[in-house]
């Protein structure tokens, strides 16, 4: 380039003080010389790109020149007098100083002064120059030549101060149908180069003879050379007798291709040091690399590796013992420790670079510093381009005494990597690099390279353009954003830190502290978890591993899975493969908690001993009686716990089959729990729903496909055109019974279409199937599981009446807010089953009087039936409430969270926002303790000694869960012990004083100032806070 | 930041409620809807002190539901960034320590933690200076500045620091 330049000089001096003809003489070596350039292909193009920038650095020299000019020839001020102005505008200056040229010297200089303008271009040019004094049209063509730039060249000087007409001229300027054309010819391959010097050397012997043009040999392309001549017939000529061009072939290069054949792929990064680069052979292929030396001339380049040496094996070798030839395994990278080296008698020189004067550990030839490998190899051996080094990496490289601008060196790479786009309007930057450094601002506008940015400081002018490179994203701490690119792609979090171009970022989701460039990350509001899922396994799946133990999977990371196994006694996390999974467990399982309740998923559960002890939250996964719990305030494990399931109880969960009051006894006046429905005549469940063991509403509400128990047709497959009902669905397969016959079929879930009226919902017979379950109804018959004796022409019209439109309402529009299980056929069972208000109070009960026993009475949706609302079954809930038995009915209630009760008689189903149902569930005041006794000193009880009532006060409760009572409503009575059993509370009113006996109010006193459902407002005696409380934690005071 | 402020609300209420106590009950189910709630734009809804105004009740057709819109009075708390606050320590890990001001959780990174404080594991994690004299640890009261907020449909999450002259502890359960 700068000999180029030098030339150039030359030949501008040349105009000044030489005359026409020397200089074209001049011109003529300089040609030549030229040609020898493109001779050597690949340098000559490099070159001739400079030319285009030398042109811009020449300006100085054309304006001297145009001083002189004027001293000169004068009189050509007025072309000049708008360039003042323009004079920072590069390429304007360029056009007009080229024309002012051409105007002045003709059209030799200008050829000169433009050649650089286009490769393709300069050849056409100096083409049409050279064998202009030999040739006898001379003249004419010279008048042709000028009339032909006369004409490209005029339009441009109306619109030179028009940054457009850049393009139009360099369009301008691509080879026409005029120019000479470039033929391809085949040579012998290798003898590229060689064959041009050879057509070089002959023109240079033979002169004029030759009428090619050029003949251009690319490195890149082996068998040919292109040869540039107006006739095929001339390309022939001169390929004459050339040894290495054999074959007559020759081939026309299409105009538009023309250009291609001289244009260079800009891909010569440049190699600078510190760049990070990846090796692309031997056995450190694909690592990263840092360079540390450039060898421009040699093309090598030196470079830090982390070391991959088999120690052992260089011992081997050194000491000259047998080396296994080829080895299976690549050795793990790792850092270089001298010491180690020296016990293996491996000997380590120390050495000092002269260059550099740093010292080395040479073994075996290998040069070692720090641990590091410094390796040279040729530039063909590395990638440079797209290197993306990872985190992991990056921090390997960190050596211990590493300073800070090791990152800043990284960030070179990273923004050469950058993705185009990359910066957007509004995108907060600051200035990484040269003087503006540490300058913020917004980006206002995006062009090519560069990017205009309003700068935060004051006093600045509106805009700065600075180019990309120097530009980096900045966020501040607190900004919420999402990762977009890079391994923790779709991540969201907040900006904790910001570490010069590195940023570290909260995740929403762990957590956990995620370290991220800047460059990856966008500002966003949008809280996501990142990646997933992997292969078919999901984040929060329960999988089976390949040594049969179990986990869920609590995090996914790139390649692997964390899962937490299942091993209630202790929290054990393990790194899991996706081959290491063998399936996802899918079956939804039952299990009893500790108080025989049967706990499903979705139910919520409070884990009462174990190393989460008192968490609490929904169940999520069943599996061999492991329970995996998630409780959104667990941070660890993604919030999930695994605990035994009979170290769990069911929150809102009927404790009736263990015992409320602490001790065996139960507190519904003696009545025994309904024994378990026995589980022998399970050939039900074979139609029916999985079967549930516990009095459950069965159906599935919480964890079960809707699609259970609908009547379905299948669509395809063997089984096509048969009706049946869905009973179970596992993953993709559905188990269809099949109407038309006894059978159960696995269909695929795609082959049935479930838009087939929806008949008796299903749910409903199975609730009084579970009553049939009993041995009781000998008549149902295996085909017609469903032709339960309930459901006889007798009981079906009432049953039809009494099922549609509410319970509709009642079940399916809240089924996902309720809390999954409805305790109030758990609770009551046995004292619905002997209430005796309740058998003469509505028509259809009776129906169901006769064949069913406790338990189906439990399953009796009357309770439902009275929160649904209608006149007639509110009449019989109403009925109910103040009743004598009332008190004891809620001891099935008093976990019923009590918009679980509530919301399902809300037909309509606006009015509960989703937020209410949650907190009902989760509210501290009811649900948070209900262990202990019931019963409390100081309240008002009903004692049932030996056949008659009389009120009581509660004076004290014995460690045996009886109490001493004080006989009389204010316990001025006798004094007697009494059994949990033999008593009640009394239910307060409105405007009663009472005791709270449960949740976290235990023990306070207060006033009752309102009732609300099942929920009592009181205004709390200390704090005069008010408080809803369930009225079953409500005692009244005397 | 608590704000008093007046907000509105369509009450739906069942006709079981229709009767002398009518506007009890509303008043007592508005509590329990609206108390305890969060909302992005006014924050957590911390308690109401009084009703404005009940409007008119629509009876809805079908239900028998009665929808009022209620204007009421309510304090509510909403976190800002750049707010100094005043929270109590619920959780301490490597990688820092959750505290709560009220409603809000509040997460102090160990980024955002001064650098002379250490995290010491054991059984009562804690961040510790290597004098010992200031200790951060489970139930310990510090004051902390939010500097990022993230608001979803039901919680408002915090990003705080004590990297700030005068954060830091204010009450530690150990001396106190």
């Amino acid at each position: 380039m700068a000999r180029r330049r030098d030339e150039e000089d030359d030949d501008v001096d040349d105009e000044e003080y030489e005359d026409e003809e020397e200089q074209l003489m001049d011109d003529e070596d300089y040609d030549e010389d030229e040609d020898v350039g493109r001779g050597r292909g690949g340098s000559s193009t490099k070159r001739r790109r400079s030319d285009f920038i030398d042109d811009v650095a020449e300006e100085d020299d054309e304006e001297d020149e145009d001083d002189d000019d004027e001293d000169f020839g004068g009189g050509k001020r007025h072309n000049k007098a708008p360039r003042v102005g323009s004079q920072f505008f590069d390429l304007e200056a360029q056009v007009d100083s080229d024309e002012e040229e051409e105007e002045d010297e003709g059209e030799d200089d200008f050829i000169v002064e433009s050649g650089g303008d286009l490769p393709e271009e300069d050849v056409g040019r100096r083409m049409h120059r050279r064998p202009l004094p030999l040739r006898e049209d001379e003249q004419e063509d010279v008048e042709a030549l000028e009339r032909s730039i006369q004409a490209r060249y005029a339009r441009s000087s109306h619109t030179e101060y028009d940054e457009e007409t850049t393009d139009v001229e360099q369009q301008a300027l691509l080879p026409s149908v005029r120019d000479p054309k470039l033929w391809m010819v085949k040579c012998a391959i290798g003898r590229e180069r060689e064959t041009a010097v050879c057509l070089m050397q002959k023109y240079i012997d033979k002169g004029s003879e030759l009428q090619i043009r050029s003949v251009i040999a690319l490195d890149h392309l082996k068998n040919y050379i292109y040869i540039e001549a107006d006739k095929e017939a001339h390309v022939r000529e001169a390929v004459k007798g050339l040894r290495n061009i054999f074959g007559t072939k020759i081939m026309l290069v299409p105009i538009r291709e023309m250009t291609d054949v001289l244009s260079v792929e800009s891909k010569a990064i440049d190699l600078s040091r510190d760049t990070w680069v990846r090796m692309k052979i031997g056995t450190y292929k694909g690592d990263l690399a840092q360079v540390v030396d450039v060898d421009n001339v040699r093309q090598r380049v030196t470079v830090k590796l982390i070391p991959r040496i088999d120690l052992q094996a260089l011992a081997n070798k050194l000491e000259g013992r047998e080396v296994a030839k080829k080895k299976a395994f690549v050795p793990p990278p790792r850092f270089m420790n001298v010491d180690e080296a020296r016990e293996l008698h491996i000997r380590v020189e120390r050495r000092r670079d002269p260059m550099t004067g740093d010292y080395f550990e040479n073994i075996g030839g290998m040069l070692f510093k720090d641990g590091f490998l410094y390796k040279t190899v040729s530039m063909k051996s590395i990638s440079a381009q797209n290197i993306k080094p990872t985190f992991d990496e990056l921090e390997k490289f960190r050596t211990p005494s590493g300073n800070g601008e090791g990152e800043m060196v990284g960030l070179s790479t990273l923004f050469a990597n950058r993705k185009k786009g990359h910066f957007m309007k509004g995108d907060a930057v600051i200035v990484v690099k040269g003087d503006l450094k540490n300058l913020k601002g917004w980006v206002e506008k995006v062009e090519e390279e560069n990017v205009h940015i309003r700068p935060e400081m004051k006093g600045l002018p509106k805009t700065l353009a600075v180019n990309e490179k120097e530009l980096c994203k900045y966020f501040e701490p607190g900004n919420h954003v999402k990762v977009v690119s890079g391994t923790k792609e779709g991540a969201t979090g907040m900006v904790v830190k910001v570490e010069q171009h590195v940023l570290i970022i909260l995740s929403d989701t762990t957590k956990e502290h995620i370290r991220v460039f800047a460059d990856d990350v966008v500002e966003s509001s949008e809280v996501t978890t990142g990646v997933t899922k992997i292969g078919e396994y999901e984040l929060h799946d329960l999988v089976l591993l390949d040594n049969n133990s179990f986990g869920v999977i609590i995090r996914v990371e790139s390649e692997a899975f964390q899962v937490l196994k299942g091993v209630p006694e202790r929290l054990e996390v393990s790194l899991v493969k996706l081959r290491e999974i063998k399936c996802k467990i899918e079956k939804k399982f039952n299990v009893q908690d500790r108080y025989r309740n049967t706990v499903s998923v979705k139910d919520v559960v409070r884990i009462l001993e174990g190393p989460c002890k008192g968490k609490q939250g929904p169940v999520e996964h069943i599996y061999k009686g492991v329970l995996f719990v998630y409780d959104r305030h667990h941070l660890e494990h993604a919030g999930f716990i695994c605990a035994k399931a009979d170290s769990c109880c069911i929150v809102g969960g009927s404790r009736s089959n263990g015992d409320r009051n602490g001790d065996s006894f139960s507190r519904f006046g003696g009545f025994k729990t309904p024994p378990r429905v026995p589980p022998s005549p399970r050939r039900f469940s074979r139609g029916g729903p999985p079967y549930d063991s516990g009095g459950r509403n069965r159906g599935g509400r919480g964890g079960h496909d809707a699609l259970i128990g609908t009547t379905v047709k299948i669509r395809q497959g063997p089984f096509k055109g048969y009706r049946g009902r869905v009973v179970d669905i596992k993953g993709q397969s559905v188990r269809v019974e099949l109407e038309s016959q006894m059978k159960v079929v696995t269909v695929d879930r795609n082959f049935i279409s479930d838009n087939v009226v929806i008949s008796t919902p299903y749910r409903d017979t199975s609730r009084y199937g579970m009553g049939s379950e009993t041995p009781m109804h000998p008549s149902r018959t295996p085909l017609h599981p469903y032709m339960t004796p309930m459901r006889d022409p007798g009981a079906t019209p009432i049953h039809d009446g009494m099922r549609t439109p509410m319970r509709d309402r009642a079940w399916n529009p809240y089924a996902p807010m309720s809390p999954p299980r409805d305790n109030w056929e758990e609770g009551n069972p046995a004292s619905w089953g002997t209430s005796p208000q309740y058998h003469p109070g509505s028509p259809p009960s009776r129906a169901y009087e006769a064949p069913t026993p406790g338990s189906g009475w439990a399953s009796t949706p009357g309770g439902n039936y009275s929160e649904a609302g209608t006149p007639r079954d509110s009449s019989l809930a109403y009925a109910n409430a103040p009743s004598p038995y009332t008190p004891s009915t809620p001891s099935g209630q008093p976990m019923t969270p009590s918009s679980g009760s509530y919301i399902p008689g809300t037909p309509g189903g606006q009015p509960m926002t989703p937020g209410t149902g949650g907190l009902d569930l989760m509210s501290p005041v009811i649900g948070a303790d209900n262990e202990g006794p019931w019963f409390m000193p100081d309240i008002l009880v009903n004692v049932r000694k030996s056949g008659d009532e009389t009120l009581g006060v509660i004076q004290e409760v014995l460690p045996d869960g009886s109490c001493k009572v004080a006989l009389g409503s204010n316990g001025s009575g006798d004094t007697v012990i009494v059994l949990p059993s033999e008593m009640e509370i009394v239910a307060p009113r409105k405007s009663d004083k009472i005791k709270i006996m449960g949740g976290s109010l235990r023990g306070v006193t207060g006033k009752l100032i309102g009732v609300d459902g099942t929920d009592g407002i009181v205004r709390i005696d200390d704090s005069l806070d008010v408080k809803i409380l369930d009225l079953v934690i409500l005692a009244k005071l005397p | 930041m608590f704000f008093h402020i007046v907000l509105e609300r369509n009450m739906q209420l069942h006709p079981r409620h229709f009767g002398r106590n009518l506007r009890e009950n509303l008043v007592s189910k508005l509590m329990k809807d609206v108390e305890g709630t969060c909302s992005g734009r006014h924050g957590f809804v911390v308690a109401i002190t009084g009703i404005e105004n009940i409007g008119k009740g629509l009876i809805r057709d079908g239900t028998g539901f009665v929808t009022f819109p209620v204007k009421y009075q309510c304090v509510v708390f909403r976190p800002f960034k750049g707010e100094i606050l005043e929270a109590a320590v619920t959780m301490v890990n490597k990688m820092g320590f959750f505290a709560e001001a009220g409603p809000v959780q509040i997460f102090v990174s160990n980024h955002l933690i001064p650098d002379d404080m250490e995290f010491q594991s054991g059984d009562m994690p804690n961040y510790t200076t290597s004098d010992g004299s200031v200790k951060i640890q489970k139930d310990s009261e510090v004051r902390l500045k939010i500097i990022g907020t993230r608001v979803d449909a039901t919680e408002i999450f915090c990003i705080g620091t004590i990297k700030d002259d005068f954060l830091g502890v204010i009450n530690d359960p150990t001396t106190a």
